[in-house]
């Protein structure tokens, strides 16, 4: 089946299968290695990506359900003031590095949404991604008294 | 080359074939044959008749790469498919037929005693126990469970083999390059310097790439042989928890002869650990567990035997804290029978028993250094107002407040550190230093704190000390990265070198190669298992307030109170990161993370769907403090850190519950169901 | 053969489903996990866009919800009630919540699905359309067993409704295995409209203690009309007839002992409280 998507900025058209799940076609035909698979079953957050906005489990989708969509993975936002931000808040908080894009891009849309989130909204978008390094609490911390844009 | 700065299946191989595991769907059984349908070109089947010597040496060499004629658990390997697309292998994987003739299985503890199925027993004594339990003014005695605990490190166990003009290498997801590499030697019978093994960035370890990677590396090398093609193995989350290893399970009995002051005179300690179907660590774990028997408290009259049972279940392997965590769950619970029956307070009564610089310990060892337990535990009742908060919800129908007090012994058990001689290598280049060392980072950061021990003991800067890359072609066996070992073993070695180096100031260039000595004065006899069983410890007290839900049995986890002795810290911010993640992981294992077998042998789950870790949603105000001392033989004082934080929590919120609930618990998980069954039955 | 059919119309759906087997597919949440290690057997029908299946309208007597409409947007609907709203902010994560679909949780009809215990409270209807056909059935009645509903092969759910009631009293526990993101062990929904002290109107359903979710209205309707002392004077044998409906079963998550004794102690809890939540 034919498929195009806007992955970070840029169109791509692709002859597919579109069962083939997106993080599949991000990771092995477009090189996109940030996502990670952790459980592939939409439970550890790791393999989320932005779609039109909004997040999701790339290992939960199909790509031909994603025709004509806008896709966003880490390398597509490195360049943005937010995720600068919040990674220079989060300096050397993550430790085994795993669920850190999963964790950066949950955290992405949650401040391109809601400039001051309290602690419990910073948590609530979280809760979809699993760390087993971390404990969460510093990530939470460190976010939670954003003053400046 | 590549860039195994990666996590391995991000590291392009060029042209690879996939490998996907056959297991054993039965607990116990014969293989009566396999029918193995027609493989389309270009696709291999990989078994035991492809590895030279079919046996993963850890300590001993008694499990099998491959299984050969009989199975002994659900997810033992029988072979691997390997070929191109992984959908193809999928459906040879279904394809394939295996009969079966099952046999006999144990899947219990119990069932295990009650056969004698066991894998290693040991005992020792300290004093005389016979005579302290003949003049006993009470006994009591408990018995206490825990359950499995599985990693859940996020990045799944994975490896590629490749094979090149006779040298086998390997990359994957490690924590112990040279136990794989000594694993490969002996399974495929090469030599030394055709064998390499390269770790990649490894996504968490926690003790769960320990000793699995040797299976996976042996059959991905095979493979690559075989093949004559680079071999990549990466198991989904199902497969690794499925096939990998295991926290051990255990059954803790504690008997003990009070004075009439109620104090502790004399131990009787059963430690039963459920340890699978084969060796591989067991009797390390199990160890472990033994030293830790008398807990922090002084007793003069121990007797403790250990076993671990043979179980038709996927071998039980080292995870954090490595026995001490069953252990300590077990000693402190006992604590509070004790302080239940006899109406005494729990913070008083471990006071007094806490152990004192010079004190022995359970094997006839010495407390050396700054044994500063007593002082933590007052520091930590005022800090979080115990005593208050004791009475007031001793009164109150669902709120409980719990104390633990526990340690760690750093490094290697009994001779361990010894046996291992632990090698590394200081170079340094113009105004470079570089080290050279076996032990890896798997998140724990502990490079960067060998790299500041080099900074700080030749007064460079940072950026100016640079790592090796884990290549075992490069690096010189500085021994596994267990154990906590990692900044107070061999970070020590990296400072003697590096005071060399600022001996020879005026050298350019010079390269220096360090082994591991035993300190002065440290004695272990590992038959009788007399003297010190680690040179030192790093101690903590947990103070945890839970919330219980009448309405529904569910226990909440409100505050965790840790202080921490780690000795000096090399990077405090760091150390404050393991206390963190470890008190999360220790939550786990007190309440939410559950695992059981049922009567076909298989875990009742095998995804994240079930298995329920913490999420940022279920941790409590978490608080944690390092209460500093100076060690004796780590770099600039500094003790061991990364298990000692997971070891206290399950005791301190267990005991919390206790209050809460009014129920004497001591069995984790704190399942609700579980508390309900208490409540029924009293 | 297509394997992922993408129809640009509701129409074009129905039309395609008249003419071939296929499976619908809106999130695809249960579907992507049920297919990981089995090849699916039809093609799937991709109804997750179409903006005819994404709606939440209220007509003044209904709220009407089209089945492909996310949770996500269920949340950010203001037609929605607050105690609906409360429900699936329980339901899994964030991610999954923007792409999980309210027809995907009916029809897959799990024991334990989030939505159906307010559902069933609202005596919501689900509306089956064919490409020549249009029914509404009462949910009770749609639901059948575990993951059967009685949908054919060539219908499709299109939209859910139900009366927009004024109740003042409501009530949802729902136990899972942890804070977040969890499945539910069981689950309570319970609603009442109370005037004077006087019980005018109550719904009780419970999710994952049966095969199908666990309301009676006959059971209910003996509360109608009583104040708290009526109640009281009741509430052991109301109790008893619920526990007499459930049905929880032992699995991986949790014991049928734990369910029904939880279960009935929320109950209990509702009825000794309702008057003054």
């Amino acid at each position: 089946m034919k498929v195009k998507i806007f992955l970070n900025g840029e169109k791509i058209e692709m002859e597919i299968n579109p069962l083939k799940r997106l993080i599949d076609v991000l990771r092995e035909d477009l090189n996109i290695k940030s996502v990670k698979e952790g459980c592939g079953e939409g439970e550890c957050g790791s393999c989320m990506v932005i779609i039109n906005e909004k997040v999701y489990n790339s290992c939960l989708i199909p790509v031909g359900s994603v025709n004509n969509k806008k896709i966003l993975t880490i390398e597509g936002i490195e360049n943005k003031k937010i995720l600068k931000e919040i990674k220079r808040r989060l300096k050397d908080e993550f430790q085994c590095g795993f669920c850190e894009n999963g964790m950066l891009i949950s955290l992405y849309a949650l401040f391109k949404k809601k400039r001051k989130p309290n602690k419990e909204e910073i948590k609530e978008a979280i809760s979809g991604n699993l760390c087993r390094c971390t404990g969460y609490q510093n990530i939470v911390n460190k976010l939670k008294i954003w003053k400046n844009s | 080359m590549k860039d195994i700065r990666e996590y391995i299946d991000d590291i392009d191989f060029g042209e690879v074939l996939f490998g996907k595991t056959l297991y054993s769907t039965i607990p116990s059984g014969e293989i009566l044959s396999i029918e193995i349908p027609n493989l389309p070109d270009g696709y291999f089947i990989v078994d035991r008749r492809d590895v030279p010597l079919n046996r993963v040496k850890v300590i001993d060499d008694e499990q099998p790469v491959f299984a050969e004629r009989f199975v002994n658990y659900v997810g033992e390997p029988i072979l691997l498919v390997v070929g191109k697309d992984k959908e193809i292998l999928k459906e040879i994987i279904k394809e394939i037929k295996v009969h079966y003739r099952e046999r006999e299985k144990v899947l219990t503890i119990d069932e295990a005693i009650e056969r004698k199925r066991e894998i290693v027993r040991y005992e020792f004594r300290k004093g005389n126990v016979e005579d302290a339990f003949a003049s006993a003014f009470d006994i009591v005695e408990g018995v206490y469970e825990t359950g499995y605990q599985e990693h859940l490190y996020l990045e799944t166990n994975g490896m590629v083999g490749i094979y090149e003009n006779g040298k086998v290498s390997v990359f994957g997801s490690m924590q112990c390059p040279y136990y794989v590499k000594k694993a490969l030697v002996y399974a495929l019978k090469f030599p030394e310097d055709k064998v390499r093994v390269v770790q990649a960035k490894t996504g968490g370890g926690f003790g769960g790439k320990e000793d699995y990677p040797s299976l996976l590396a042996i059959q991905v090398a095979v493979a690559s042989i075989k093949c004559k093609k680079p071999v990549k193995v990466v198991y989904d989350r199902k497969e690794d928890f499925i096939m990998t290893t295991k926290r051990h399970p255990s059954k803790i009995i504690y008997r003990s002869a009070l004075d009439k002051n109620y104090r502790i005179v004399g131990m009787d300690v059963k430690i039963y650990l459920d340890g699978g179907a084969y060796t591989t660590l067991s009797p390390v774990v199990l160890q472990r567990a033994m030293f830790s028997a008398g807990g922090v408290y002084n007793i003069p009259n121990i007797k403790v035997e250990g076993v671990v049972l043979r179980t038709n279940k996927v071998p039980s392997g080292a995870m954090r804290g490595f026995g001490a965590p069953q252990n300590f769950f077990a000693i402190e619970m006992h604590i509070d029978d004790i302080v239940l029956k006899h109406n005494l307070n729990p913070y008083y009564y471990r006071r007094l028993m806490m152990i004192k610089t010079n004190d022995k310990t359970v094997t006839g060892g010495t407390y050396r250094g700054e044994i500063k337990i007593i002082d933590m535990l007052d520091n930590a009742v005022k800090k979080t107002d115990f005593i208050k908060k004791y009475e007031r919800y001793k009164k109150s129908k669902n709120k409980g407040i719990g104390i633990s007090c526990f340690f760690h012994g750093c490094g290697f058990t009994g001779s361990g550190e010894v046996l291992l001689k632990s090698t590394i290598k200081v170079k340094k280049i113009k105004d470079k230093i570089i080290i050279y060392m076996s032990n890896v980072d798997m998140g724990q950061k502990s490079p960067d704190g060998i790299r500041r021990i080099a900074a700080m003991a030749l007064k460079i800067p940072l950026k100016n000390v640079i790592i090796e890359k884990p290549d075992t072609d490069i690096v010189p066996d500085s021994g596994p990265t267990v154990a906590s070992r990692t900044l107070s073993i061999v970070g020590r070695l990296v400072k003697e070198a590096c005071e060399e180096i600022k001996k020879n100031k005026d050298k350019d260039e010079i390269e220096i190669i360090r082994r591991f000595t035993l300190p002065e004065g440290l004695v272990w006899d590992g038959e009788r298992f007399y003297g010190d069983a680690y040179g030192e410890y790093s101690f903590g007290i947990n103070i945890a307030e839970v919330e219980y839900d009448n309405l529904t049995d569910e226990i909440k986890v409100l505050k965790i109170y840790g202080l921490y002795d780690v000795g000096n810290p090399v990077n405090e911010k760091y150390v404050h990161q393991q206390l963190l993640g470890g008190i999360v992981q220790g939550l786990g294992y007190a309440i939410f993370e559950s695992l059981e077998i049922d009567s076909n042998g298989n875990f009742n789950k095998n995804s994240l769907t079930d298995y329920a870790i913490p999420t940022s949603l279920d941790i409590p105000e978490i608080r944690t403090e390092i209460y500093k001392t100076k060690g004796l033989f780590g770099p600039f004082g500094a003790k061991c850190c990364g298990e000692l934080p997971f070891v206290g929590v399950a005791p301190a919120v267990c005991s919390a519950a206790r209050i809460a609930t009014g129920k004497k618990i001591s069995k984790i998980p704190i399942k609700p169901e579980y508390l309900k069954r208490i409540k029924d039955e009293s | 053969m297509e394997e992922f059919i993408i129809p640009k119309s509701l129409n074009e759906a129905l039309r395609i489903m008249s003419e071939m087997d296929v499976e619908p597919f809106a999130g695809g949440t249960d579907i992507m996990v049920k297919y990981r290690y089995d090849k699916p057997a039809k093609p799937f029908l991709f109804i997750g866009d179409l903006k005819e299946l994404r709606y939440v309208k209220d007509d003044g007597e209904y709220i009407r919800i089209g089945s492909s409409t996310t949770y996500s947007e269920l949340l950010e609907n203001r037609n929605i009630d607050k105690i609906f709203k409360e429900i699936i902010k329980k339901i899994a994560s964030p991610s999954i919540r923007n792409r999980g679909t309210i027809g995907g949780n009916i029809c897959n009809a799990s024991p334990a699905a989030d939505t159906l215990p307010f559902l069933y409270g609202m005596d919501c209807e689900v509306q089956i359309v064919s490409i020549n056909n249009s029914r509404f059935i009462p949910i009770k009645d749609f639901i059948i067993s575990p993951k059967r509903t009685l949908i054919l092969k060539n219908e499709l759910l299109k939209e859910i409704r139900y009366k927009k009631e004024k109740f003042n009293k409501y009530f949802y526990r729902k136990i899972g295995l942890r804070n977040a993101n969890s499945l539910s062990k069981l689950s309570f929904f319970g609603c009442a409209r109370i005037k004077k002290n006087i019980i005018e109107d109550i719904r009780i359903s419970m999710g994952a203690v049966s095969p199908v979710v666990a309301r009676e209205r006959e059971i209910e309707k003996m509360l109608l009309g009583l104040d708290k002392k009526g109640l009281n004077s009741i509430k052991e044998e109301i109790i008893k007839r619920y526990e007499d409906i459930i049905h929880p079963i032992d699995d991986q998550r949790s014991t049928a002992e734990y369910r029904r004794e939880i279960v009935l102690r929320i109950l209990n809890y509702f009825l000794e409280n309702i008057y003054i939540i």
